[in-house]
């Protein structure tokens, strides 16, 4: 028992040099000969295990399965709606719509619209956010729609960093990371439908000499165009404001606000790749 | 990730964004977990959209009792491995033209990775059962020893030993 206590801790100890330090095997070995028959193939093992881990899905099939997910997602909602008040989703969310006007008032949801998430009317103000990303035609006009909210949440952030509410700091960071993760997954949605990845572009027959072979940009291009001009513009001046935020902020504030940065850093990345691909 | 309890909660209200969350978080650790098991990486690609399909089809009947959410998915993503075999009934890898598709970034890189999942698959093979399950979901799963603890059933210290 007490001889194989010993050997978990040298296997654990040289999986440490082997898989973090960046140490080779033989290195280990080195340390330990009596056991190196035993230990030899474990670490190889682990090693192999490693680069398993490398492994990503092709761009490709992670495109198609985002399309499909997104696909069900909505089949289900659908089937969903109708279940319940027998309307397709648009009418039950047009509804919606009215209803809170008359029942909040026109003025109020018009109140609410700087309302800053430590503000009474805040909670409604995200309600009429959502009721638009519902009412949004396509998905590229739900991924704008996500873009102009990031941008309010960014400001709000700062707000609240600004007042030493990290709290408020944190919980809006994580509806700024829902936002752009769904900037990312609409875009890739929205290729996959449109065919862009999966059909090869259509051979042209030679047109008379001398014509023009440029293409018209379709509709859906030029929106993919102000789209990704957007996000790059905001990729850039967001990291900037909360930056600024974080200069100016409480010490309270600032940890919540070093990681909205890092949370805002990391998916402006693939936001940006996603739009750019 | 955000507090997957709150992520959770909310996709079993049919909340967009928060599926969509735990879908971005998930997804290659599925896939990597079920190329491993498989061996397979062409067939994996269905596999892991199947996983995520019956998900989204069943997160309702998930319930925190103090097993968490990625235990109940990667039991998803097993029993899928588990019905592959049983269809295919045996163990086997696609021939090496099959996998590399159009649309494959870098050839190379599809073959050296499928040469170590095969070596991998190789080096395994002494180990139980259990052994293999941890590697699988402690390096292709990218999960800590005590998420594999729980979705194992066994103790930390006992993850550990494997």
């Amino acid at each position: 028992m007490r001889k194989s206590k010993e050997f978990d801790n040298i296997l654990n100890e040289c999986l440490e040099r082997l898989l973090i330090k960046g140490e080779t095997i033989e290195q280990c070995l080195k340390s330990y000969p009596e056991q190196a028959n035993k230990l030899e193939p474990l670490l190889k093992t682990a090693l192999t295990a490693k680069k398993v881990s490398a492994i990503q899905p092709r761009p490709e099939f992670r495109a198609r399965a985002r399309y499909q997910f997104h696909s069900t997602l909505r089949e289900l909602e659908a089937k969903r709606s109708r279940r319940f008040f027998g309307w397709q989703p648009r009418w039950v969310t047009a509804v919606a719509v009215v209803l809170i006007l008359l029942l909040v008032g026109s003025g109020t949801v018009a109140a609410a619209s700087n309302n800053m998430p430590d503000e009474p009317l805040y909670p409604v103000k995200l309600a009429t956010e959502q009721v638009r990303l519902k009412l949004a035609p396509s998905d590229l006009d739900k991924a704008q729609l996500y873009a102009g909210l990031a941008d309010k949440r960014v400001l709000e952030i700062a707000r609240m960093a600004n007042k030493g509410k990290p709290e408020l700091v944190e919980r809006t960071a994580q509806r700024l990371d829902n936002y752009l993760t769904m900037i990312a997954s609409l875009v890739s949605t929205q290729k996959e439908r449109a065919g862009v990845l999966m059909a090869p572009p259509p051979t042209k027959a030679p047109g008379p000499l001398g014509a023009s072979d440029k293409t018209v940009p379709t509709k859906q291009a030029n929106r993919r165009a102000k789209l990704k001009a957007v996000v790059a513009s905001y990729a850039i001046q967001h990291p900037a404001a909360l930056q600024d935020a974080l200069n100016k902020a409480p010490e309270s504030a600032k940890p919540a606000l070093r990681r909205a940065i890092a949370i805002l850093t990391a998916d402006y990345e693939k936001a940006l790749k996603a739009v750019g691909e | 990730m955000q507090d997957e309890e709150n992520l959770v909660r909310r996709a079993q209200q049919q909340n967009e964004e928060a599926f969509t969350q735990l879908y971005e978080e998930y997804f290659d650790k599925i896939y990597r977990y079920i190329t491993l098991k498989i061996g397979n990486q062409t067939e994996a690609e269905d596999l892991t959209q199947q996983v995520f399909v019956k998900a989204l089809q069943s997160i309702s009947s998930f319930r925190w009792k103090g097993i968490p959410f990625s235990a109940w998915l990667f039991r998803i993503a097993h029993n899928q491995v588990v019905d592959y075999f049983r269809k295919e009934k045996k163990y086997t890898t696609t021939p090496l033209d099959e996998s590399l598709r159009d649309g494959a970034i870098d050839p190379q890189l599809a073959v050296e990775q499928k040469l170590d999942i095969e070596q991998l698959i190789l080096a395994t093979k002494q180990l139980t059962k259990a052994q293999r399950e941890v590697i699988s979901l402690r390096f292709a799963g990218e999960l800590p020893i005590a998420q594999v603890a729980r979705i194992m059933g066994k103790s930390e210290g006992a993850v550990k030993a494997l």
